[in-house]
């Protein structure tokens, strides 16, 4: 998983719209997947740090947890009904968002799009 | 270089004893077609099927925005009033548009919270329709989330509101498509989506009529696609179940804006409700 989210790191700071609108974002986001964390620190956008867990010192502003499996079929370059979608797997039991949500809705284009990056080239963003 | 066939006008009714300029849009000759737009949206939502010289040939498609919305501007001292769609309301306006533009009793299509007006309209007007076509439509749908984020004075409305949506909207949409549909929430004005979800999440009073419903008389159609994570397919057919004689398609390929999102998936589905309204 690290290295698809490393991907995904090297992608976003390769994106320019992504930069552009993601310019006011600072904040540390918990990705935790299959139990597992990563503390994703974004800073004006990018992803500045990824950092593996567990660690119970670091503070974030919101966290996604999901599963390996959930998210494989998210990142299919045309995902299936309620896995296209980090909000519709929310809404199916796939996923699940804490902490401050309102910090998620302010930038949620941005983030549902960086989580995107983990598809296929020319797949959906 | 050629128009377009949607020929745009205005036109000003009485809603609630005040006036209310309408845009209103139409194409096409023959058994009128009224369609109204989801929440925080306006009427190029229906623009690919007003453009589409197969249905319009004999169907007169009119579309018109809502106060508030689109080139419809709130009615005077908006400024001062919190917006919050309701039953009543709305269908009035619809009423108002309907005898304003002397339709005989046109076809209703409408879409999400249009589709559920639709269906008030189905229980509590059916004598100035001949059908209903109610797409991603369902009696109530609680909110999955709180709809004060849509109108605050430290966030974009519209833009929060689109990245909202775009939940429901199908990867399989082509994505011009997709972004023209997300650019209406966009659009939108401060507080109206949010005024439009008002109505939406919190008023029920359609599940108790769904047993008013009489389509032997005036024929019911829901269409709902499998990528609408606002209305689901268990919702549409919870709803279709509650109401003798309707009948209900599910689209495999589409979201909730079928017809601004997906216009080539939605067609045949339209198409095929437009047969079933005799």
């Amino acid at each position: 998983m690290i290295k698809t989210l490393k991907q995904m790191q090297t992608r976003l700071n390769a994106t320019p719209h992504l930069l552009h609108m993601g310019r006011l974002f600072n904040e540390t986001v918990l990705l935790e997947i299959d139990g597992d964390e990563f503390y994703l620190t974004f800073d004006k956008g990018e992803l500045a740090t990824l950092t593996q867990g567990p660690s119970k010192k670091t503070p974030y502003r919101f966290a996604y947890k999901t599963t390996a499996a959930a998210l494989q079929k998210f990142w299919q370059p045309c995902p299936e009904a309620g896995f296209h979608d980090i909000f519709a797997m929310a809404k199916i039991g796939q996923g699940e968002i804490t902490g401050d949500i309102l910090a998620l809705v302010k930038n949620l284009r941005f983030f549902k799009e960086f989580m995107a990056l983990g598809r296929e080239k020319g797949a959906l963003t | 270089m050629s128009f377009e066939p949607i020929i745009g006008r205005y036109l000003t009714v009485t809603v609630e004893g005040a006036p209310r300029r309408i845009y209103v849009e139409e194409s096409g000759q023959g058994r009128p077609v009224l369609c109204l737009h989801t929440a925080g949206a306006d009427t190029r939502q229906w623009r690919h099927l007003m453009c589409d010289a197969e249905i319009t040939k004999d169907h007169r498609l009119i579309a018109f925005d809502m106060p508030w919305h689109g080139k419809s501007l709130p009615p005077e001292g908006f400024e001062t009033e919190e917006y919050l769609l309701t039953t009543n309301s709305y269908i009035e306006t619809v009423l108002a548009v309907i005898k304003g533009m002397g339709l005989d009793k046109p076809i209703l299509a409408g879409c999400s919270m249009g589709g559920r007006i639709a269906l008030q309209m189905a229980a509590l007007h059916s004598d100035a329709f001949s059908g209903f076509i109610a797409i991603e439509a369902s009696d109530f749908q609680a909110a999955w989330y709180d709809i004060d984020w849509f109108h605050r004075p430290d966030g974009h409305g519209g833009e929060m509101g689109a990245a909202l949506v775009s939940t429901n909207i199908s990867p399989h949409a082509p994505n011009e498509e997709r972004w023209n549909t997300l650019w209406m929430f966009m659009q939108s004005g401060p507080g109206v989506f949010r005024g439009d979800l008002s109505f939406y999440t919190q008023d029920d009073s359609l599940i108790g009529r769904l047993g008013d419903i009489n389509t032997a008389k005036t024929p019911v159609h829901l269409i709902v696609g499998a990528y609408d994570f606002t209305c689901t397919p268990e919702d549409a057919k919870r709803t279709a179940d509650a109401i003798a004689g309707a009948t209900l398609s599910v689209m495999d390929e589409v979201g909730h804006f079928p017809m601004s999102e997906h216009p080539k998936a939605f067609r045949p589905f339209f198409v095929d409700a437009l047969n079933r309204m005799v």
